[in-house]
């Protein structure tokens, strides 16, 4: 990283909002100066002089100076990423088995399954139709690297069957894998690429043709070389991006992991947005997985038509009214992602990004299944929250958000990436120079959420236990009420220790009567989760609302405009 | 109310635009894997003209190879009373129309034929573009107005303004034989019911601000068993302009396209589209317009004043926000001025 000039901007391009922030040295220090959001689409170096101006009649002093007078804001470097649109496959397989594993590889990879064929379930007609179905970006043909004699048995048909789709789509690449490329004889050999065999153990770890798959999309993208269109199908707005920027989800994925070596913790990070939802495991030692999930946006696009989807969001939403209204406004939140925002809108978000950490959170952890890292189970030492589908929430209403979602047992501490500057950071090409940038800034880019301890197991009774935080020399006592969440004021910049005592045991990954647990204050305090694993809501919806309601009042203020 | 030009460039970087006229839009028509061209790339096509055939009947249907014959190529057109040439004294002959699917390992011929196929017309002037397996393209010869879905079949119509003001709704019992053979527009809002009665009128297609999703998918069910019938009727489409749930029409499009009323118009789906002739006249809003995209104030419309201090929402989160004139209401001597989050107002001009 270049010493000189001492501010530089950065910028996440979403599908939704692009997220400015600008930090510059201040006293030998990088510190985050200023930073701000607007609706993708609208032009960034107005966003970019506003920070800029913003900062320069507040503090002009922190601003790099050239000449005597403050440097023009228009020199100053820009650190990019861009989201890229999802791209879209068409999965074959010759087993149902087969395809399974295919698709859990590919969806992994943030890319759309369009459709699946195989001989159970699709006629050549049904086949045919869906190859030549409009956005396909990518056939992939899955087949293990030895298969088995019913796959092989189906192979050669299917095969066949395919040959003649990419004949009439001339227009579409293939990807086969394993033993499917041994059919590759007659195939129009300049639009095919040859993979290894989706794995047949789920993993979180990095898979060969995962990262096949990525560095695909990122081909595809560079290729069609526009920027993300907004997720309004009717509503393309086709602004030509710089030229390359990198991508957004990789970078993420390098600022996790470099600030889990930064931090010598765990850190589980996720990262909700309006394309496509992301999960991120990292220790000091390394990545140890990543989820990206085109399931797990704010809204999918598949809400669009289905209402069960619509209603699994709803049903984290504290709004009353007529269901189909309800649906209605969940649909409009897909068309326009950065409308509605206040009021009951701002809610009705919270409970679209609730739905969508369930969704990456059901991938996840049938990602890690078998895969013997036990890293869906594990709690973190650090969650870390971004992306736009928190934009208007307020940060303890986040925290719990986050908690009711992502339950694991124990403690840990809750951060949000408010001005979205992680994945710019990631997008440096050295490891040293994003460690020391993550080094300064961490104060300023991660808001302390607060922390979360989630003891499950408490039996309801006369004094099922008792919580003591001890924090500067001071503590506080409170009864622990089972199947609750109880929030203890514990402001930013403090630390404690929480001592959890339970007449008949707690769990927090392991069962005992007395636990002491270190934790940091945060805008949200320190939340203790008493309430069951996983989370069971009312099947009555007045009486989900009801509860919802209880567990957010403490931790949503509404404030006058 | 006089917007300065520091105000006019404010509100082109900080609020979205609602999007405008396209000229000449590219229109696509998707076909089936037994569906037939009837058109070429580089061809004029008139409303009405002939684009491809729909095999709505499509099946799988096979029949046998002997070995070393040469199977007809993928998508190769299939005619009942056409043999298909595999071998010198040797043809095939499927019983309908369609396309050759693929030729199996096992020397079987398949093939996506039906008996019932329909003729599907061009809604607008224009050139063929592209003809693919997958569509037929055309550029019409026209502009077109953005809407934001669209759903049945491409369909061409007089305009008719069938609702009271761009708020209002169509009414069932507006809808007469009179309405045959028009594109009607519906105000803010139509239910499914009122499309049934449209579509049985003769109408070609209902234009409208928005639309309940639970009417859309009534109406998309309702057009796949049109479809699916032999005979499938005139085509009908449904063009909506905003979005879910119940949505005004913008003033100024409101106003135009009451000044087009008469004039002939198409609907595309794909891109959902109002296609109005080349020479439609067609006012710009004048600078500084603005119209409330969401929220309470849904559809109010207005002039833009500038850039204000941000909204506090939720426990202190700010959203930037600007100052509107909103437009007088009917019971109003003057506009109101209102501060309002930039994310929910789209500019008009």
């Amino acid at each position: 990283m270049a010493h000189d000039p001492l501010a530089f901007f950065t910028l996440d391009r979403g599908s939704a909002s692009t997220a400015a922030a600008l930090i510059a040295q201040v006293e030998g220090r990088f510190r985050l100066l200023a930073h701000a959001a607007q609706p993708a689409g609208l032009p960034v170096d107005p966003l970019l002089a506003r920070l800029a101006g913003d900062v320069g009649m507040a503090e002009p002093g922190l601003l790099p100076v050239e000449g005597g007078e403050t440097s023009p804001w228009t020199d100053w470097p820009r650190l990019e990423v861009a989201t890229r649109p999802p791209r879209s496959a068409l999965l074959a397989a010759a087993t149902e088995r087969r395809l399974a594993e295919l698709e859990q590889v590919v969806s992994g990879a943030g890319w759309a399954v369009a459709g699946r064929i195989s001989p159970d379930r699709t006629d050549a007609l049904e086949a045919t139709a869906l190859a030549l179905g409009k956005g396909l970006d990518l056939l992939i043909v899955g087949a293990a690297g030895r298969p088995t004699g019913e796959e092989r048995r189906a192979l050669p048909d299917l095969a066949a069957l395919l040959q003649a789709v990419l004949e009439r789509r001339r227009d579409l690449p293939c990807l086969l894998t394993g033993a499917a490329a041994e059919a590759i004889e007659g195939w129009p050999a300049a639009r095919i690429v040859l993979g290894p065999a989706p794995a047949r153990t789920a993993s979180l770890a990095p898979d060969p043709l995962r990262s096949l798959l990525r560095r695909a999309a990122g081909e595809l993208a560079r290729q069609a070389g526009q920027r993300p269109p907004h997720v309004a199908s009717g509503r393309a707005g086709a602004e030509r991006a710089p030229a390359g920027p990198a991508d957004g989800r990789a970078a993420f994925t390098a600022a996790i992991a470099s600030l889990a070596a930064v931090l010598g913790q765990r850190i589980d990070a996720v990262d909700v947005g309006a394309a496509a939802g992301q999960r991120v495991l990292a220790t000091p030692e390394g990545l140890r997985g990543q989820l990206e999930l085109v399931d797990a946006a704010l809204v999918p696009e598949a809400v669009l038509e289905d209402d069960r989807l619509a209603d699994a969001i709803l049903a984290w939403s504290t709004l009353r009214g007529d269901t189909f209204v309800l649906r209605d406004r969940v649909r409009n939140l897909r068309l326009w992602p950065w409308r509605d925002a206040a009021g009951e809108g701002a809610r009705l978000r919270l409970a679209a990004a609730r739905a969508a950490l369930v969704r990456l959170d059901t991938a996840w952890r049938l990602a890690d299944g078998g895969g013997g890292n036990a890293a869906a189970d594990a709690p973190a030492d650090l969650l870390v929250a971004s992306g736009g589908a928190f934009a208007v929430a307020p940060a303890p209403a986040i925290a719990l958000a986050l908690l009711d979602t992502l339950r694991r047992p124990g403690g840990m501490a809750l951060a949000y990436d408010h001005a979205r500057v992680l994945a710019p950071l990631g997008s440096l090409d050295d490891e040293g120079d994003r460690r020391r940038l993550l080094t300064d800034l961490l104060d300023d880019i991660l808001v302390p959420l607060g922390s979360a301890v989630l003891a499950t197991g408490l039996r309801a009774s006369r004094h099922p236990g008792t919580l003591r935080v001890r924090s500067h020399g001071q503590a506080l006592e409170v009864e622990l009420v089972p199947g609750a969440i109880q929030v203890v004021d514990l402001p930013p910049g403090q630390t404690g220790t929480v001592e959890l005592e339970a007449r008949d045991g707690t769990w927090l990954g392991m069962r005992a009567k007395r636990v002491a647990v270190e934790v940091g204050g945060g805008l949200g305090g320190l939340l203790v989760d008493t309430r069951e694993l996983p989370l069971r809501l009312p099947e009555r919806p007045e009486r989900r609302r009801d509860l919802l309601a209880a567990w957010e009042r403490p931790l949503w203020q509404e404030d006058a405009e | 109310m006089i917007v300065r030009a520091a105000g006019e460039r404010a509100l082109r970087e900080l609020v979205l635009p609602r999007p405008g006229l396209v000229r000449e839009p590219l229109l696509h028509f998707p076909l089936g894997p037994a569906d037939r061209p009837l058109v070429q790339r580089g061809q004029l096509v008139t409303p009405g003209s002939p684009l491809f055939e729909r095999i709505p009947d499509a099946a799988v249907a096979e029949l046998e190879l002997h070995a070393g014959e040469e199977p007809p190529a993928p998508g190769t057109l299939v005619d009942e009373s056409t043999p298909l040439r595999i071998a010198a004294g040797r043809s095939l002959r499927f019983e309908g129309h369609g396309r050759v699917l693929y030729a199996t390992p096992a020397h079987r011929l398949r093939a996506a034929i039906g008996r019932h196929p329909q003729t599907v017309s061009s809604p607008v002037a224009g050139t063929v573009e592209l003809v693919s397996p997958a569509a037929v393209s055309v550029r019409a010869s026209g502009l077109g107005l953005p809407g934001t879905l669209a759903a049945g079949q491409p369909a061409e119509g007089r305009l008719a303004i069938a609702a009271p003001g761009p708020d209002g709704e169509l009414a069932g019992s507006s809808i007469d034989v009179a309405s045959a053979g028009a594109i009607l527009v519906a105000g803010a809002r139509v239910d499914l019911e009122v499309l049934g009665r449209a579509r049985a009128m003769g109408v070609r297609g209902v234009i409208v601000g928005g639309l309940a999703s639970r009417d859309l998918r009534g109406f998309l069910a309702s057009e796949a068993r049109q479809r699916a019938a032999m005979h499938g009727g005139s085509p009908f489409a449904l063009l909506v302009l905003d979005g879910y749930g119940r949505r005004p029409i913008p003033l100024a499009i409101w106003q135009n396209l009451a000044a087009l009323e008469g004039a002939p118009v198409a609907i595309s789906i794909e891109p959902p589209l109002l296609v109005l002739s080349a020479d439609a006249a067609w006012a710009r809003p004048s600078s500084g317009r603005v119209r409330i995209a969401a929220g309470d104030l849904l559809g109010r419309e207005g002039t833009f004043l500038g850039p204000a201090a941000g909204l506090r929402g939720a426990a202190g989160v700010e959203q930037p926000a600007g100052r509107v004139l909103l437009d007088a209401l009917e019971d109003e001597t003057s506009g109101t001025e209102r501060t309002l989050p930039l994310a929910d107002l789209e500019r008009l001009a």
